[in-house]
């Protein structure tokens, strides 16, 4: 038997409403009001221990309940954790994210909860945990702790599960590749939706469009004559020997060199290593790629103030954003370490 | 810190949210072009740096791809 | 055009003393397949092995795959005029015979490149590549082309005509039999179609081909041409299955088209079947996907004026590729909605390991209906298989784009007991964007 450990309210457990609300964390063995419905709902998997928190506390003391509450839950064997359902109470699906969050991680066991979309809980946490969608109130409490807590069942025994819209709960941002032998083949699909759009009928996009992420603008460089500049380059230009082993492709390495001591980049001395173009003329000739000899140039004519002496490199290719910007954070410190005043990114 | 983007996919470092955007020549020689003479390429090559460093030093207020004459 | 593909149902494959179809079997006679396949004296190694779906058997490194076929009752005896044979002349109109249900499968016997993939013909994997269900007749070969042993780029270009020469030569064991069945394809003149037929909303399918390579031997072929160097043009889609089209050696493999994926082109197939009834099929548009920006955005433009011209209200768009790649796509999905034609687009998606990156590198909110394949970047792990064909060291030494050597975390792709760890981008022409794809992608 598998365990698990729930958080539910005060209003939930029974203390009290809004009078309540600043009740401080407390934990009981077995099951408390609200938690009840999920372990008679559970399949190879009890409630061994119930969290009670009120939503005040958890919204006013965030630190110090979250500290009290993993200190109750540490040393406790359990499996997976439970926060809800929240319906539409918005500081309760708040505590129930911020909650399950932390013990996610800490804990290294999967979270689960329940919220109406409607709760500002359910888009503050949907991308860090698995929140179904859930009813307007506790008239739901059967039906949503039910939806949880069968497919939490389903993950415990390692069964197949289906993905966000199929399960009913709201997507994490987690776009993963399905074989479903049932599927009409794609040549069909996309058939069958161009004449549903061209007769002006609905049809359902299997890649919705995001919209796009801004980048605050920074402020420009005063003097470019006193500037340091770096160059960051995705295009994969490294030492002939690759020292770094920096990958072709899907790379989550990168490396950098000094260049202190050079006027540009020499065929022989320096290639790419980017494996989704043809390779022929940055073999050749680096600086098409990475301009040294242009940028020492302006260097030596007092246009710009200074090249920083290393510059950085990486490859675009196949490489996630994810990975990307791991890296770019880990190139941030060195760079602002030298007083570097703006940088030159040359992507291919 | 201002970073300006060299790039020849202008749509993909629009989409990515880069805020100063220069154009590169062609994917894999973004400053660099195998029907010139070396001396052109070089001077395409001054001429993309020069804008990308113009760039830096230009306020913004949006998104911004800067034109290049070569 | 009138195109008329006789079907051969191959239900085994065996070696025997000559080359014929009988019953639903074929057999080969190895020697002289083999003198064919050493016609070009840079095969230095070659061997035929079957692999049947359902066996245990793991393929790589695939380096291309091709439908045996012949022409009937014509003058010309090569079958992929421009690649095969001296003679170039219009395919698309008269009888085609082939042998279904099989292909002749260019594999390394010891070298991989970048485009190259795997094939599993049981177990988990086989759900990941069409060339899974069908029997693979591979052509296991080395050659002295030195020059690119050790890049990670090839050509790959003796195993690849060799198998186009194989599947030639196997394809006229049937020139003079009777076929099971007839596919016909009639699609008349655009201007010479029933009113009946003008009335249904008329369509074309856009085609973006591997052009990513400046050199020449890499990229896709329309009649031998490389479509690196072509503006987008309309072909007749009887063409594309009946041997105008080349699949390249460049791209990650699982968002790759083989010749056979031309040749059966599922997409076309499905069109075809509605025309007529919901749909008036107006043709093929074959644009590529070139490296310049600028060329990306000539090749939309073509693209669009030749739907407008033709006075398309809709298209279909299929991506061969991902990464740069993105943008061609995108920049055409938006030429033709700009120019009023309303646009599907089948593409694959590289969401990383995670699953959190951003589907595509260049999206527009214009492109609101896409049929999504595949992950590039989906982590797939596997069992040892009974037998390799090829070399499984190729996989994670030779730079396939879903290998890798060694990963501080997941360790090498080829482990010491035959097991794999890859990602989906090796499978071989895993992501199917050609139209059989019956996987797509979710959130969860």
């Amino acid at each position: 038997m598998k365990k698990a450990i729930c958080y539910i309210n005060q209003f939930f457990a029974g203390i009290g409403g809004e009078d309540k609300a600043d009740h401080a964390p407390e934990i009981r063995e077995g099951v408390v009001g609200g938690s009840m419905a999920i372990n008679a709902a559970l399949q190879g998997i009890e409630v061994t221990h119930t969290v009670i928190c009120g939503d005040n506390f958890m919204g006013s003391h965030r630190e110090d309940a979250i500290q009290q509450i993993c200190g109750m839950l540490e040393g406790k064997e359990f499996d997976l954790f439970f926060a809800g359902p929240a319906f539409r109470a918005g500081r309760y699906g708040v505590a129930c994210g911020e909650i399950s969050k932390v013990v996610q991680e800490r804990f290294d066991v999967p979270a689960f909860s329940s919220m109406n979309d409607e709760n500002p809980g359910a888009e503050m946490f949907r991308k860090d945990m698995v929140i179904f969608e859930g009813g307007k109130s506790a008239a739901a409490m059967r039906t949503d702790a039910q939806k949880m807590a069968a497919y939490a069942s389903r993950v415990i025994a390692g069964e197949a599960v289906g993905s966000a819209e199929e399960e009913g709960y709201f997507g994490r941002g987690k776009r993963h590749m399905i074989y479903d032998e049932s599927l009409k083949p794609a040549a069909d699909r996309a058939v069958e939706m161009l004449i549903a759009k061209l007769g002006a009928q609905p049809f359902t996009t299997e890649l919705p469009i995001p919209k796009t992420d801004f980048v605050p603008i920074a402020k420009p460089i005063k003097d470019l004559s006193k500037a340091t500049i770096a160059i960051i380059n995705t295009g994969g230009i490294v030492p002939v020997d690759n020292p770094d082993r920096i990958q072709s492709a899907s790379a989550t390495r990168w490396g950098r060199y000094d260049i202190s001591k050079m006027d540009r980049l020499k065929g022989g001395e320096f290639k790419t290593i980017h494996a989704g173009f043809d390779p022929m003329m940055a073999d050749g000739n680096p600086n098409v790629i990475l301009p040294l000899d242009v940028l020492r140039e302006m260097e030596k004519e007092g246009k710009i103030g200074k090249i920083h002496e290393y510059f950085y490199s990486t490859v675009g290719t196949g490489t996630t954003q994810k990975e990307a910007a791991r890296m770019a954070q880990e190139m941030i410190p060195p760079i602002q370490e030298a007083n570097v005043d703006g940088v030159l990114l040359v992507s291919t | 810190m201002p970073v300006v983007q060299l790039a020849n996919l202008v749509p993909v470092a629009k989409t990515t949210g880069t805020n100063r955007i220069v154009p590169g020549f062609a994917i894999p020689y973004p400053l660099g072009n195998p029907e010139m003479t070396e001396e052109q390429q070089h001077q395409m090559r001054r001429h993309r740096i020069e804008v990308c460093l113009d760039a830096l030093t230009t306020p913004i207020e949006e998104q911004t791809v800067f034109k290049v004459k070569i | 055009m009138k195109l008329e593909l006789g079907h051969f149902h191959v239900k085994e494959v065996t070696f025997g003393e000559s080359t014929r179809f009988e019953d639903g079997v074929l057999t080969i006679n190895k020697e002289e397949a083999l003198a064919v396949v050493r016609e070009d004296e840079h095969i230095t190694d070659a061997d035929l092995v079957i692999a049947r779906p359902g066996e245990e058997k793991r393929i790589v490194p695939v380096k291309e795959a091709v439908e045996p076929r012949c022409r009937v009752n014509s003058k010309h005896n090569n079958y992929f005029p421009g690649v095969t044979g001296t003679e170039l002349y219009q395919v698309g109109d008269g009888r085609s015979h082939a042998l279904k249900g099989c292909s002749v499968m260019g594999v390394g016997k010891h070298w991989g490149s970048f485009g190259d993939g795997l094939v599993d013909m049981s177990g988990k994997g086989a759900e990941y590549s069409y060339f899974s269900q069908i029997t693979n007749i591979c052509l296991v070969a080395d050659t002295d082309e030195e020059f690119e042993r050790h890049e990670q780029q090839k050509k790959n270009h003796a195993i690849r005509w060799a198998t186009h020469r194989l599947a030639e030569y196997l394809g006229n064991c049937v020139k003079g039999l009777e076929p099971e069945e007839i596919e016909t394809y009639d699609l008349p003149p655009i201007t010479k179609r029933d009113s009946s037929v003008n009335d249904l909303p008329s369509v074309v399918y856009v085609i973006q081909t591997m052009t990513q390579m400046e050199e020449e031997g890499y990229n896709d072929l329309a009649y031998g041409w490389d479509l690196n160097k072509s503006i987008p043009t309309l072909m007749h889609p009887n063409e594309v299955l009946d041997g105008s089209l080349i699949g390249g050696s460049f791209m990650p493999t699982s968002s790759k088209w083989a010749t056979y994926d031309y040749q059966n082109c599922p997409t076309i197939k499905s069109l075809a079947a509605q025309h007529g009834k919901t749909l008036n099929f107006l043709g093929v548009i074959t644009s590529n996907l070139n490296v310049a920006l600028i060329q990306k955005e000539r090749s939309a433009l073509y693209v669009a004026q030749i739907a407008k011209t033709l006075g398309a209200d809709g298209a279909i768009l299929a991506e061969q590729g991902y990464g740069n790649p993105d943008a061609d796509f995108t920049a055409c999905y938006v030429a033709l909605e700009d120019a009023g034609v309303k646009t599907v687009g089948i593409t694959n998606e590289c969401t990383g390991r995670d699953g959190r990156s951003q589907s595509l590198v260049s999206m527009d909110p214009k492109s609101d209906a896409i049929v999504s394949c595949g992950n590039v970047s989906e982590l797939i792990e596997l069992p040892a298989m009974k037998e390799v064909i090829g070399e499984l060291e190729a996989l994670g030494r030779d730079g396939l784009s879903g290998g890798w050597a060694g990963d501080e975390i997941l360790g090498p792709s080829v482990r010491e007991d035959g097991s794999i760890i890859m990602e989906n981008n090796a499978m071989f022409c895993g992501d199917q964007v050609i139209g059989w794809a019956q996987k797509t992608v979710r959130e969860f």
